[in-house]
């Protein structure tokens, strides 16, 4: 796996645990 | 609509279909036609990547969706960066390396030629007819809102893909997506925008309000194999659906097949991966801001103003006093949110409660007047009258800024456009490599086939508008496209996954693919209510099991030998 790969599996994972915590969130505070 | 809308309609066509004209001069043989000569770099075939899928019906579906349901569709996509990291390490290097054309192709290398003719076979079949789909789902809406024929509507949509696609193959195809993709996001990011904008209570009190009628519900972590989306259908059902659909669906394989090399093909898979699940979250999240919109100003009774029209003829009086019960219904609702934001901003929690349980009332009451509206207006036109595709459209012809429409349009048509080209040039593909050359002229030259793949293309673009121009409302279309697919999906990812194994053979993969649809077949017509997600992991691990017992059954190379 080359370098590029690597970074952006790391992005990938990132961007996806924020955009999960942050519907998380937004369940916990709005949904009723 | 105002002319200015339909400039930019027409500026997006003329941009659209001029440039894949030019990409046109590119596309000299086959392998340029197909794959670009394996030249494109990562970030757009990754847009590509991220363009196809994106249906028309993303738009107009699934904005309705999270009107109507709120954001838990986007459960959906959660098993989509897990499988774009499997295929990244596993299939992507497998196809990629063996400089194949279709993936099928990889299949007869590794077992035989009649497995790689059925999974090319199904694939033909079951997207022939999603190309009509896609194109009917948009003409049927665009038919109703402007009064137009349908026909013209699927010409509108169908003629521009087809002239581009033909005359620039896959260059203009991935171009175009990539053009595509900036339109669809853009539109979203502007009515996101003026949504916001034109909110009359804080945002934070409209959510609030969106929760209590419960749009705001995203994870359900209930284990219910009959429940479509779920936190699990989504991670176990969504994985291998993702797994089926970008590592052996043509029309998605030939996209990273373009790319110059494992590495870029990997990268394009990944920005998918990254893209997704936040870009389905927004238009979700558009859909609830239109739920918001409507529940602070007037809504129509009728999204479908046919349904309007077949009231309005057929049992006028009706029709008025359901949209006068509509209004006082909608207006009390209207006066429980703004009380309810205003209990918010006390700080009051009883009061806040109070308020909410008060606009929930309102809420189902005027969910109940719809309904009785919808069934009324079903026995008049005897459809289904589910009308979840034709909220967003209404909303942008009625309440957008000048400008917006032509935009949102535009958009629609680059949704349908991008998965229509996609799946046009994939099933010519198809066509020409897997059996017009594998079967009937193995000995044409360069010239000849680029000139069947022209034709094939041509042919399977008239055949997507015919289908789209008879094909009936078919509600919900985005489930439909996904349900057809299921029943193959799964077991042609059995075989992919078969062929990494390797004391899989031939008589297993082919035994073994027809086992998981029997089974998935079976079990669909038996027991109808299992979530069709996870068909795809029935179909797979059936493949895999029955395939595995066939193959050590089946004689090695040495026992054979020995014999």
């Amino acid at each position: 796996m080359s370098q590029r790969f690597r970074e952006n599996l790391v992005r990938v994972i990132a961007i996806q645990v924020v955009t999960l915590v942050v519907l998380w969130l937004l369940q916990q505070r709005y949904a009723g | 609509m105002h002319w200015i809308n339909w400039v930019i309609v027409a500026v997006y066509l003329v941009w659209v279909v001029g440039d894949g004209l030019k990409r046109a001069k590119g596309a000299t043989n086959i392998e340029a036609y197909f794959l670009a000569n394996r030249s494109l770099p990562w970030w757009a075939v990754g847009l590509s990547v991220v363009a196809t899928p994106l249906k028309e019906i993303t738009l107009i579906g699934t904005t309705g969706q999270g009107a109507t349901d709120g954001l838990k569709f986007v459960q959906f996509y959660f098993g989509l960066p897990i499988a774009m990291v499997i295929l990244g390490v596993t299939l992507v290097p497998f196809l990629h390396g063996a400089k194949v054309y279709t993936a099928y192709e990889y299949l007869e290398r590794r077992f035989d030629a009649r497995t790689r003719s059925l999974t090319s076979l199904l694939f033909l079949l079951s997207r022939g007819m999603s190309a009509g789909a896609i194109i009917s789902a948009p003409a049927v809406v665009l038919s109703a809102i402007f009064g137009w024929p349908l026909t013209w509507c699927v010409a509108l949509i169908g003629v521009p893909t087809v002239v581009y696609t033909v005359l620039g193959g896959v260059q203009a195809v991935t171009w175009a997506d990539v053009k595509q993709m900036f339109v669809i996001v853009g539109a979203v990011l502007a009515m996101v925008t003026v949504l916001v904008m034109r909110m009359p209570v804080p945002l934070d009190d409209a959510f609030a309000i969106a929760g209590a009628a419960g749009r705001m519900q995203v994870f359900d972590f209930s284990f219910s194999l009959t429940n479509q989306y779920t936190f699990w259908s989504g991670i176990i059902g969504g994985t291998f659906l993702m797994l089926s659909y970008f590592g052996t669906d043509q029309s998605q394989v030939q996209r990273y097949l373009t790319a110059k090399s494992v590495d870029e093909a990997r990268s394009s898979l990944l920005m998918s991966a990254y893209w997704k699940i936040p870009l389905q979250a927004m238009i979700l999240l558009l859909g609830v801001l239109v739920f918001l919109y409507y529940t602070f100003s007037p809504a129509p009774l009728y999204y479908n103003p046919a349904h309007q029209q077949a009231m309005a003829a057929a049992s006028p009086g009706t029709l008025d006093s359901l949209t006068a019960r509509y209004g006082v219904v909608t207006t009390a609702r209207a006066d429980a949110a703004r009380a309810a934001a205003a209990a918010r901003a006390t700080g009051d929690a009883a009061a806040t409660a109070a308020a909410l349980d008060a606009y929930r009332a309102q809420e189902r009451e005027a969910g109940a007047v719809r309904a009785v509206a919808l069934e009324a207006a079903g026995k008049v036109t005897g459809q289904p009258t589910r009308d979840v595709n034709y909220i967003i459209p209404r909303f942008v012809i009625d309440h957008l800024p000048l400008g917006f429409a032509g935009v949102f349009l535009a958009a629609v048509l680059a949704a349908a456009m991008s998965s229509i080209a996609a799946e046009l040039n994939s099933l010519s593909t198809a066509t020409v490599v897997d059996f017009y050359q594998r079967r009937f002229k193995t000995d044409g030259d360069d010239a000849h086939y680029l000139a069947v793949s022209k034709w094939a293309t041509a042919l399977w673009g008239a055949f997507a508008c015919v289908v789209a121009t008879y094909a009936a409302s078919l509600g919900s279309l985005i489930e439909v496209v996904n349900r057809f697919g299921s029943f193959f999906y799964g077991s042609i990812l059995g075989v992919f996954l078969l062929a990494m194994i390797p004391r899989a053979r031939a008589l297993g993969a082919f035994v073994g693919l027809i086992a998981g649809m029997a089974t998935v077949g079976l079990i669909s017509w038996q027991v109808p209510s299992i979530a069709f997600l996870w068909h795809n992991v029935t179909g797979a691990v059936t493949v895999v099991t029955v395939g595995m017992l066939f193959s050590l059954m089946a004689p090695t190379p040495e026992s054979a030998r020995a014999a």
